[in-house]
């Protein structure tokens, strides 16, 4: 049916005045199309954003750990089940202890393990690519930080499950008496600085650390995770507990098993194991290793914890707290009461400033101020005002906490950060703290359920201070009690290693300050063990010294891994530093990789099933496993209003999803048209003022 | 009597003068930039009164027309958010030029499985700041077909960081425009309305 429609007066009128809108403006219009839309480095990015899709490929893990003496040995299991009627490639992005070593991938396809091979990284990828375009099924373990890996598995056929087992070793820290083993179960979303952003390199990089996050209407049953622990430290253990699962412990009288309570819980925060020992704690542990014709030792020596009741001097603390997006929801509230208890152990003598930062930073006072209760006051009220919201732009806020107006001070200069460490731009940090630390130390606070504590290690080490961990608002008050009482006590300074006998290649190179209570790990290599070990340090003012002797070692499987892991964060330490260059520290990094069979930023392992399982033909499709929040972040804050792209929510490639550009949906109209009419205005004014000339 | 000097009549002749002239002046830039800055809104409104009519006709006739003769764009759909009580007649085109007039529709890779619509925050859709999860949208179609739509989220990206997933399963509706609403100038951010098509 056709219906007629009679054109009235009104629509010819107005047909006629478009055609004079149209000619006057159009074109113009047309022509402003473009600006402001080239954003530097934001060409290639895409957002990973957030998916409410279920994976294709679904994901379970089990972690076994064996923790014996002072080192863990663990097992991580991944099974990519693949749900679909298409062949699968599925990468998935995790977290590992930020000192572990992994040294063996294997991938379990029906009956047969495929042991994985270290290559260097170029060339472990294109083995990858290669096996995948033939059809066999491959896997990859290509690292991203050191806290930060990534597992790729090529060609899971329809309904088929392929296992992706690595195991690596990590150091348990001990810090006063107690002993703990973290296990990161999900990596936070890192916030990619666009200043960062210089080259094809660096957005690759931004891709690379950051994965698609599961909407949480689907986040049910997704990513589930085992854990099973087989403690044997060496000493009947006590006060087991993990502060953040449900767990069942069996045990015997030197060693324990812990499970999970519940049998399964969701990759979406860090798993942490503590015990403490009955007695007084070892000073002294001694670990040895034959690897490759050379001999490795690890010598743990905890100096005895000051016992004078001197009081503390006047001390300057900056303390520099994050409330970027990625802190909304728990994080933000523990961060808060963190600081506030922290400002409540100020003493009138004591100086202290507070500097927040997100995308943008602003600083309480201009100067640090003393200590009044009025000025306590006022910075408790601000703290407990401050938000979470924007990107996580932390190189601003350290330099404004570097920047000490009184380089020569004899006080003692503590910045304290509170960060969930949600950013990709580590390697700055570390650089700006080792070329302008002074006499400023760099204490790490590690907020929420996952954070980057490859952050918080390193800076702190870079900045000769410490690092702990607050979990959940509830813990806010005792871990910052624990940490800020071994602040107040004398440091162990001027530490020195002396070695009878052979020369052993010492790691760290550059020997740390301890705080109250932390030992000193050390890592050599040499060519035959034998003689002792002497290490000397001041304990406030008083001299200390302790000797080893290096024939009581007991053996230990991981030792000469765990040398090589310390080495290679001593390049990176001169990398950042600008003692060696780029391409020097590749190449060290590289070689180290190679020889002791582990992954590194420049080695990843890989595995091959020679017998091809894709038939020719059949399509594959790639998919980026999605990861859960970590518990306690804000769903609707991150992905819903504000942030996204302050907090750069990250790049995604063409393979999970298909990018689009967005038209641009504004008009700059507003302003022009305001300044024309302040121009007419002008111009009346002008012509008010010629008549009153005129008259007068 | 100083010959130099201007007497004080005539100084005030000529100043009045250059006063009328620089008020001649601003008068008439200013009017121009106003008037050529008010064209927008204007002809925002005075199009979508002629698509109105178009998409009309269009819907009796069963095939999109031409609003006007010379128009590289015709109206091929009607967007209503019910609650909001707004509607608009969007344009075919996939261009920021039909954006003047309405509604643009932006082809994507999925055909109609995925329908991206961009308009202008200071127009066609400045109603998006009011626009809420859970929102019903209605969009009617030239050849007659009607879908309605919920609004499941609403994200704020930079406009080239934007992804869909590459199969998205559910017929989605996507809704463009520039953020924040209250800005003066163009930026990257945009605020994206998702629907999943329910009826």
């Amino acid at each position: 049916m056709r219906r007629t429609v009679y054109a009235p007066t009104l629509f010819r009128f107005l047909a006629t005045l478009l055609i004079l809108l149209f000619a006057a403006g159009f074109w113009s219009f047309a022509g402003a199309q473009e600006s402001a839309e080239e954003q530097p480095g934001g060409l290639m990015l895409r957002a990973k954003g957030s998916t409410t899709e279920l994976p294709a490929v679904r994901l379970g893990t089990d972690i076994k750990a064996e923790v014996s003496g002072q080192v863990a040995r663990v097992t991580v299991t991944q099974a990519f089940r693949n749900t679909s009627d298409e062949w699968m490639e599925a990468t998935y992005l995790y977290p590992l202890p930020e000192n572990g070593a992994v040294d063996t991938l294997k991938m379990v396809v029906g009956e047969r393990i495929i042991i994985g091979r270290i290559k260097p990284r170029e060339e472990a990828r294109e083995i990858y690519e290669e096996a995948m375009e033939k059809g066999q099924k491959a896997g990859l373990v290509e690292q991203h930080r050191p806290n930060l890996f990534r597992n790729s598995v090529a060609n899971i056929g329809p309904g088929e499950t392929v296992l992706v087992q690595i195991e690596f070793q990590a150091p348990v820290r001990q810090v006063e008496g107690r002993y703990e083993l973290r296990l990161p179960l999900v990596a936070g979303l890192r916030y990619v600085p666009p200043h960062t952003i210089t080259g094809t390199a660096a957005v690759k990089d931004a891709l690379d650390v950051n994965a698609p996050i599961a909407h949480p209407s689907i986040s049910k049953d997704l990513n589930p995770v085992s854990i099973s622990v087989a403690l044997a430290p060496g000493f009947a253990p006590t006060n087991i507990d993990s502060p953040y699962h449900d767990i069942a412990i069996s045990r015997t009288a030197q060693t324990a098993r812990v499970e999970l309570g519940r049998g399964e819980v969701p990759a979406n925060r860090d798993f942490v194991l503590r015990w403490e020992t009955e007695g007084s704690t070892p000073k002294v542990g001694l670990f040895r290793q034959s690897f490759d014709g050379e001999e490795y030792v690890m010598a743990t020596i905890t100096p005895p914890t000051p016992t004078t009741r001197e009081k503390m001097p006047p001390r300057e603390m900056i303390f520099v707290i994050d409330n970027s997006g990625s802190m909304a929801g728990e994080s933000m509230p523990a961060a808060r009461r963190s600081l506030v208890y922290a400002l409540s152990t100020l003493r009138p003598e004591d100086r202290f400033n507070i500097i927040r930062f997100d995308d943008s930073m602003t600083m309480l006072h201009s100067d640090a101020v003393q200590a009044t209760p009025r000025n306590v006051s006022h910075a408790r009220r601000y703290a407990e005002n401050l938000e979470a919201q924007g990107g996580t732009n932390m190189l601003p806020a350290l330099r404004a906490a570097l920047r000490d107006n009184d380089p020569q001070g004899k006080a003692i200069r503590q910045i304290i950060f509170l960060t969930d460490g949600g950013l990709s731009n580590e390697r700055e940090m570390m650089g700006e703290i080792s070329t302008s630390l002074g006499r400023s130390r760099v204490f790490m606070v590690g907020i929420g359920s996952a954070p980057n504590s490859h952050l918080m290690r390193r800076m702190a080490e870079a900045g000769r201070g410490t690092f702990t961990h607050v979990g959940r608002d509830g813990e806010a008050e005792s871990e910052m009690r624990r940490m800020l009482n071994r602040l107040s006590k004398p440091v162990v300074t001027q530490l020195a290693v002396s070695v009878s006998g052979n020369g052993l290649d010492l790691t760290p190179r550059v020997l740390p300050d301890l705080y109250a209570g932390e030992p000193l790990v050390l890592l050599g290599r040499t060519a035959k063990l034998s003689g002792r070990l002497t290490v000397t340090g001041l304990v406030g003012k008083q001299r200390w010294s302790n000797t080893l002797d290096l024939d009581e070692a007991q053996e230990s499987g991981s030792v000469a891994r765990l040398w090589a892991r310390r080495r290679i964060s001593d390049i990176e330490a001169q990398r950042w530093s600008y003692q060696i260059d780029g391409t020097e520290a590749d190449s060290q990094v590289e070689a180290l990789g190679m020889q002791f069979h582990i992954v590194t930023d420049r080695t990843s392992l890989v595995a091959v099933d020679e017998t091809p399982s894709r038939p020719e033909g059949q399509r594959l499709t790639r998919e980026e496993l999605p990861l859960l929040l970590p518990a306690g972040w804000d769903f609707d804050h991150l992905f819903g209003q504000q942030l996204s792209a302050s907090h750069a929510v990250p790049p995604s490639e063409a393979e999970e999803g298909e990018q689009l550009d967005l038209p641009r949906g504004s008009l700059p109209f507003r302003s022009a048209l305001f300044q024309g009419l302040l121009l007419m205005l002008l111009g009346l004014l002008a012509l008010l003022w010629s008549r009153r000339m005129r008259v007068a | 009597m100083n010959r130099l000097s201007f007497s004080p009549e005539g100084g005030r002749g000529w100043r009045r003068a250059l006063l009328l002239a620089l008020a001649g002046f601003l008068l008439t830039v200013g009017g121009a930039k106003a008037v050529s800055a008010a064209w927008y809104p204007a002809k925002a409104v005075v199009a979508q009164i002629l698509l109105a009519h178009s998409f009309e006709q269009g819907l009796a006739s069963g095939t999109a027309i031409r609003p006007w003769p010379w128009a590289d764009a015709s109206a091929v759909a009607r967007l209503t958010a019910d609650r909001l009580g707004e509607s608009d007649i969007v344009l075919s085109g996939g261009s920021g030029e039909a954006m003047a007039f309405g509604p643009a529709e932006f082809p994507t890779r999925h055909g109609r499985h995925v329908t991206l619509l961009g308009a202008h925050r200071e127009t066609h859709f400045a109603w998006m700041r009011e626009l809420e999860v859970g929102d019903e949208l209605t969009l009617e179609r030239v050849d007659g077909s009607v879908a309605r739509f919920e609004v499941t989220a609403l994200q704020t990206v930079e406009w080239d960081r934007f992804a869909l997933p590459s199969k998205p399963r559910a017929e989605m509706l996507l809704l463009a425009t520039c953020f924040p609403f209250d800005a003066h100038q163009p930026g990257p951010l945009r605020r994206v309305a998702w629907a999943r098509r329910i009826a």
